[in-house]
């Protein structure tokens, strides 16, 4: 008869998926590709590093003022903030996550154990959460170095916020990969998500309009803010200040009972995962209907285009829409735009100085919605899987493959800057022509001028990402870095050329320069479809390896 | 004359310190259907990926309808179909939008591809879950999705690797049906398959890798002939197989050894 495995204990399991981890970083780096990827990964954690040390010292100074002039209960603001960091940063930034999904450790026998504290783990082994531990550490030092004996208090405090934080990181995280699985759903929570940030938008006027008689109404309301968890961690630690240690203990438990109670309802996400949970498309059984194909003759809105392009681009919209994570990081820019813009109004409105000129304000949206916008491009085969072999095995040139992405990345691009050149029109007002012109070219300029870049980064470092999930992901270092890199290169010539301008005192010298970049831009971007077509077939095994693996 | 549909000369691929391909010199007449077989590892998915376009050969010419592979890719794509390792589809679009993206891509015209689409639909049984996604079909039906893709073109040269794995008997009965009517129309099928009763059933020609050199090509017949005594004239495709490729001594050896699993 066969032996039967043993049992094996939950930290022995921990270690053995450690080990693994371990296992597969080394083994990946035999591979060129993987190892520039790796140095990638550390100049943008270097960065990234230099981010959250610099925070660091914000904080250790703060605590350190907040201590000594005895306002202890104000580092409720500081557990505050890397509360919502560590809740909202995530859902911005969930491509540069860990690429590991631990559900694929359900194959093995691990036990429910081992795969709940795994789950936590990895809540803190990504970058959000690190940069909210080192954080923490800040606080606590800070405080410690006025008050040593605040440093037992304060690090029980934060072990339990931390514990809440992660606990509470991962369950929205599930739930919103839950969620956004299915289409229904995603459809549902997109129209509550597009409601609410159109709310939002109105609550600038709301405020000018109400905000005095609300500001009663507003008193009320915060003293129950500090049942939360960020106001009951600085009241304890402001408690175990004052030396009343009862109400110490209230807090921290107040604030352990959080800690618990999202962490059961973790506890029952996972044990649904565990029982293996299965997140895919319509769930919903199908009518078995047969639908015929219905035969469209009509007018095609693509028809300008090539037919190959036009299959392209159809794809590309489909993937879009069909991809919630990557929809939802589209809404994203304009409405931190439109709430930029309300928020100058105010000022404006409010009469008050620091109110931001158009011709500054105006480039510097439109840069910033380029920014976040191209930012998908450097790895633009990211979500195509086994498909990729379909652009090798059909007959037709690569470069309309990149015509078609390139033509959906525009539109996109396009269509979020028209929207919020016109709020910004009604607004604020438009900027001095001169300047308007010259950021026009300047849009053309950057876009077309990454686009070439971005294309080339896509076949040099590709890198497969899982559709539509949230967690696990993790972009190609390379590419981040050469977006990056891209990025700086070019809005650090569009500043200097802005800024020649105001020196030189030739008001239309920048349109004048970004226009013959533009068009420099374009010519370079015709030029390096054939490059590219060619670098395609030299590529094709990397890319298909990196996307069908 | 016989025109040849597939014909490489001293195809060889090499990674790094391992010969995959070596120096295979294939020759597939037009309207043939032939099998390609070999052990895991011998190199048949590595030179189908190359006949197909998906993998640059390091030396050696391939020729398919008469054209160079090489300076005439785009021609050669637009005439042959492919099932690749894996299968190549777009997972996150419908059935029916998969197979307009494909026809549409190899240059039909957009009546032709709703009509072609609507029709492979229906003769794969997958017209049923319009709406449902690639990612939510079983094994079986993403084959046959694939296979419906590689054909809506109506291609001259249909690759197939391991087409029928995964794939129930009703479904594969019908593919084969198909298959059969399509190299009775003239189209040459180059496939891979680890199932040899069916390659020995569909294929008239098959040729044999190992370890990346070709070691046996023809008729069924002809390889049959091939083996001496009375008992090679009988002799199945498995047989065959293994008189070529066999199993060695030390590889018996070892399962001896694996006792603690009986």
């Amino acid at each position: 008869m066969a032996d039967v495995a043993q049992p094996v204990g939950i930290l022995k399991q921990i270690r053995l998926i450690a080990g693994l981890r371990w296992r597969m970083l080394h083994n990946s780096l035999r591979r060129k590709q993987n190892r520039l990827d790796l140095l990638g990964l550390i100049i943008v954690g270097l960065l990234a590093g230099a981010f959250v040390i610099g925070v660091c010292f914000g904080l250790f100074e703060g605590a350190y003022e907040f201590v000594s002039s005895d306002r202890t209960t104000w580092l409720s603001l500081f557990f505050w903030a890397v509360f919502l960091w560590w809740q909202i940063f995530p859902i911005v930034a969930a491509g540069f996550g860990v690429s590991f999904d631990f559900r694929a450790l359900l194959r093995f026998p691990v036990s429910f154990g081992a795969f709940y504290m795994i789950g936590l783990a990895y809540g803190l082994a990504d970058f959000t959460g690190l940069a909210a531990v080192c954080w923490m550490l800040a606080i606590i030092l800070g405080a410690a170095a006025v008050k040593l004996t605040l440093l037992l208090p304060m690090m029980l405090v934060a072990v339990l916020f931390v514990a809440f934080n992660v606990a509470l990181e991962r369950l929205l995280g599930s739930w919103m990969e839950r969620l956004l699985a299915r289409r229904r759903t995603r459809e549902l929570f997109f129209a509550g998500f597009i409601l609410l940030m159109v709310s939002l938008q109105l609550l600038g006027p709301m405020l000018n309009r109400y905000g005095n008689s609300a500001e009663p109404w507003l008193v009320r309301v915060l003293p129950y803010l500090a049942y939360f968890p960020a106001s009951l961690a600085g009241r304890g630690v402001g408690a175990a200040s004052a030396g009343n240690y009862r109400e110490f203990v209230l807090a921290a438990a107040g604030v352990a009972s959080y800690a618990l109670f999202f962490g059961g309802l973790l506890w029952l996400r996972f044990a649904a995962q565990y029982c293996g949970e299965e997140l895919s498309e319509t769930p919903v059984p199908e009518r078995a209907i047969r639908n015929r194909v219905r035969q469209k003759y009509g007018a095609d809105p693509l028809g300008l285009l090539s037919p190959q392009v036009a299959a392209v681009v159809r794809k590309e919209i489909r993937y879009l829409l069909r991809n919630g994570f990557a929809a939802l990081l589209l809404l994203v820019p304009p409405i931190l735009v439109f709430a930029l813009i309300s928020r100058a109004t105010l000022f404006r409105y409010s009469g008050e100085k620091g109110g931001i000129s158009p011709e500054l304000f105006f480039p510097g949206l439109v840069a910033y919605i380029i920014l976040i916008l191209m930012a998908p491009a450097y790895n633009s085969f990211a979500y195509e899987n086994t498909g990729v072999q379909t652009y090798f095995t059909a007959p037709l040139q690569f470069r309309d493959v990149f015509l078609g992405k390139n033509f959906v990345q525009v539109s996109l691009i396009v269509t979020e800057l028209t929207l919020c050149i016109v709020a910004f029109y009604y607004r604020v007002g438009l900027p001095s022509a001169p300047i308007f012109t010259a950021t026009l070219a300047a849009i053309v300029f950057t876009v077309v001028g990454q686009l070439s870049i971005a294309n080339w980064s896509s076949l040099s470092f590709p890198r497969k990402l899982a559709f539509g999930q949230v967690h696990g992901q993790r972009q190609s270092g390379m590419a981040v870095l050469v977006a990056f890199g891209a990025q700086i290169l070019l809005f650090g010539i569009s500043s200097l050329i802005l800024g020649m301008g105001r020196w030189t005192g030739d008001r239309w010298l920048p349109a004048k320069a970004f226009a013959l970049l533009a068009a420099a831009a374009v010519g370079g971007y015709v030029a390096s479809l054939d490059a590219l077509t060619s670098y395609a077939e030299k590529k094709k095994e990397k890319l298909i390896e990196a996307l069908c693996r | 004359m016989t025109e040849l549909a597939i014909v490489t000369e001293k195809l060889t691929r090499r990674f790094g310190a391992l010969t995959a391909v070596d120096n295979v010199d294939l020759r597939v007449t037009a309207g043939q259907f032939f099998g390609f077989l070999g052990p895991n590892g011998a190199g048949k998915s590595t030179t189908i990926k190359m006949l197909t376009g998906l993998l640059a050969p390091t030396s050696g010419r391939m020729h398919l309808l008469g054209l160079d592979f090489s300076s005439h890719t785009v021609e050669v794509k637009r005439q042959i179909g492919v099932v690749p390792e894996g299968m190549g589809l777009f997972e996150r679009l419908t059935g029916a939008e998969y197979l307009r993206f494909v026809g549409t891509m190899y240059g039909l015209d957009r009546a032709t591809t709703l009509r072609r689409t609507e029709e492979l639909l229906e003769f794969m049984q997958l017209a049923d879950r319009p709406k449902s996604l690639i990612a939510d079909y079983s094994h079986g039906m993403q084959k046959k999705l694939a296979l419906a893709a590689a054909v809506i073109h109506g291609p001259r040269i249909l690759f197939l690797d391991e087409p029928f794995e995964g794939v129930d008997a009703l479904a594969a009965g019908a593919l084969k049906a198909l298959l059969g009517r399509m190299t009775a129309r003239g189209v040459t099928i180059f496939l891979t398959s680890h199932v040899l009763e069916i390659v020995e059933r569909l294929c008239s020609h098959v040729g044999i890798i190992h370890q990346g050199r070709l070691v046996a090509q023809g008729s069924i017949e002809e390889l049959r002939a091939g083996i001496a005594g009375e008992e090679g004239s009988k002799s199945t495709l498995e047989q065959i197989f293994l008189s070529i490729v066999g199993q060695s001594g030390a590889e018996r050896a070892q399962i001896e050894e694996l006792s603690w699993l009986t």
